[in-house]
């Protein structure tokens, strides 16, 4: 369990993190979204002390990290999989990290099997993709065993199989009831991932839900049709009170008609005698439901506008 | 994703075992310093140094010993001649791998995957400084003894070669050493206030060398009460020689300039723990 109570962090004048409070529970994937600059990593920071916040706590089990007795059996990270001496052996990185922690040396081949470097163990990391890089963090991040992981943009810049892995990981992780704390600013993402989504923008707190409630309340529901007669339709479904966008005879995406149910399109359709090629629901993408939500925090970050609520979707507690 | 969990007996739980501290922190950096090349060409290149240093004036001495007047023959310090070179030129070397004992750590940025290992900032510095120190002291010994008795069997056609029973000449072999192991640890410390290598050995180089040239152009009177203050320059001299007869009167003897080098060397390495423990990573 991860804890922020009124969490603030000041560089300046400028709130990279505003007051900020959650709880990330275990057994399942928490998402920690928001745009470029909206404060994730600093979050991340000080949750494990690296940075002393201007304000408020935040504590891993209750307690402070500096003040865990043994960090690495409780929270394993990965802010930045680059950040190691790349003149050192990734077994030796991994030794050197579990020596402080008396983790025995075994389990460090462990881990170094788990995420498949074990053939390139005697080699310097310099030398090491992006992809081993991230892997070479994640094994240092499960070396305690801990039941709290935090991963900072983890599938930034890998290949379909290299995020896959990750995807997979992660899920895996929290099957096993940890605790799993993952940032993004890909939604696309978060989507087949987190079950649960803490989404923040200029460092303030913009929702904190369920995932499949952030999608629903972010945006309504909307059916997709096609038909040869576009036009026709759009007349008819607007007559019976929906909304629709897109169209035109050439779009091949056909109508996207909200406000009406599938049932209640198919028979106006029929009434009207109006021929329907396709016809299926179409789930609001979290990508559009974040841009939605995180508006207003990009807005501002442009340019100094009034300064607005955010609105608080499903808080938890 | 079983294979996860790590097996029966591999791992204690966080109840069950203890607090992560120091013992540790110590085999990790011990761990770091020996697994990365570095240390081992900065060291190479220390007792090479120290050791070629010996060799060659050693033998200079010998091979115009003949034609050398009484006069200058007095004044010959064959302990010095032997060891002035490690504390010379393992200066330069050991302040490289002294601030790289810490800036690597910013420049990679090791650092944060440190410190989430092992929070307790001032058991990491602690831990660090004491293996740099030991890995320098050692090494430093060795180059220092070994230059030692090289020298002397160079000079032992001379007549003058010294011996460890003589006066001074225990505290000059070690003090060579020492004084190499305090260069590093200044270095260590302004590494870490710096957090950046160029910055750091840029630091190390002018306090060391270039404070004490630039002393030189104040008026003689205000140099001869400034010298016995200054880090590096003359301190070499003092902790090196054995013979009263080349004493500096400027300056304090050589415990004296210990005491003063070493102060500055502890106030670095206190601000640079002081910075550690108050900014963030």
């Amino acid at each position: 369990m991860i804890e922020a109570r009124g969490l603030t962090k000041r560089y300046a004048s400028v709130a990279a993190v505003d007051d900020l409070s959650f709880r990330i529970r275990p057994g399942i994937v928490t998402g920690f979204l928001g745009p470029n600059g909206a404060g994730k990593t600093t979050t991340m920071r000080l949750i494990l002390g690296l940075d002393h916040p201007t304000a408020g706590t935040v504590t891993i089990n209750g307690r402070a990290h500096p003040r865990l007795p043994r960090p690495m059996h409780e929270v394993g990270a990965l802010l930045d999989a680059r950040a190691v001496h790349g003149g050192r052996s990734a077994r030796n990185h991994l030794l050197c990290l579990a020596q402080t922690n008396g983790i025995p040396r075994r389990r460090v081949d462990e881990v170094l099997g788990v995420v498949g470097l074990a053939g390139v163990a005697a080699k310097r990391s310099k030398g090491f993709s992006l992809g081993m890089s991230q892997r070479l963090g994640i094994a240092a991040a499960l070396l305690g065993d801990p039941q709290i992981l935090m991963f900072d943009e983890p599938v930034n810049g890998l290949d379909p199989e290299g995020i896959l892995w990750i995807r997979t990981l992660m899920r895996g992780l929290a099957a096993e009831g940890r605790t799993v704390f993952v940032s993004s600013h890909l939604m696309s993402e978060m989507e087949h991932t987190a079950d649960h989504v803490v989404v923040i923008g200029r460092g303030r707190l913009i929702a904190d839900c369920a995932m499949a409630e952030f999608i629903a309340r972010s945006s309504g529901q909307a059916v997709l049709v096609r038909t040869p007669e576009p036009d026709a339709l759009a007349r008819a479904v607007t007559a019976a009170g929906a909304r629709v966008a897109g169209a035109g005879d050439g779009d091949p995406r056909g109508l996207e008609v909200s406000g009406l149910t599938e049932e209640r399109i198919g028979d106006i359709a029929f009434a009207h005698g109006i021929r329907l090629h396709h016809m299926a629901p179409s789930r609001a993408s979290l990508e559009q439901a974040f841009m939605e939500l995180t508006a207003d925090s990009v807005e501002y970050h442009a340019g100094p506008a009034a300064s607005r609520q955010p609105s608080h979707v499903g808080m938890e507690n | 994703m079983a294979a996860i969990a790590s097996q029966e007996g591999s791992r204690r739980g966080p109840a069950d075992g203890p607090r992560a501290g120091s013992a540790g922190t110590l085999r990790s950096e011990f761990t770091k310093i020996r697994s990365v090349r570095s240390t081992y060409w900065t060291l190479f290149l220390l007792v090479v140094a120290g050791i070629a240093w010996s060799v060659a004036y050693c033998a200079g001495e010998v091979s115009h010993w003949s034609t050398t007047p009484a006069q200058q023959r007095l004044g010959f310090d064959p302990t010095q001649a032997s060891i002035v070179g490690l504390a010379l030129l393992g200066q330069l070397v050991i302040v490289v791998l002294g601030t790289l004992a810490i800036t690597s750590e910013y420049s990679t940025g090791m650092i944060r995957t440190s410190l989430t290992v092992m929070p307790r900032r001032g058991v990491l510095y602690g831990a660090k400084a004491a293996v740099f120190t030991a890995a320098a002291l050692i090494v430093a010994l060795l180059t220092s003894f070994a230059s030692f008795f090289i020298g002397q069997a160079l000079l032992t056609s001379t007549h003058v070669s010294a011996t460890l029973s003589q006066p001074n000449v225990w505290r000059a072999v070690i003090g060579a050493a020492l004084y190499v192991a305090l260069c590093g640890l200044f270095a260590f410390g302004l590494g870490a206030i710096l957090r950046s290598t160029a910055g750091a050995m840029t630091a190390a180089y002018g306090l060391l060398f270039l404070v004490p040239q630039l002393a030189k152009a104040l008026p003689s009177g205000w140099y001869a009460d400034l010298d016995r203050w200054l880090p590096g320059g003359d301190v070499v001299n003092a902790i090196t020689g054995t013979q009263n007869v080349n004493a500096n009167a400027n300056l304090f003897s050589a415990w004296g300039e210990f005491a003063v080098f070493g102060t500055y060397t502890a106030i670095v390495l206190i601000a640079g723990l002081v910075l550690l423990l108050r900014r963030d990573a």
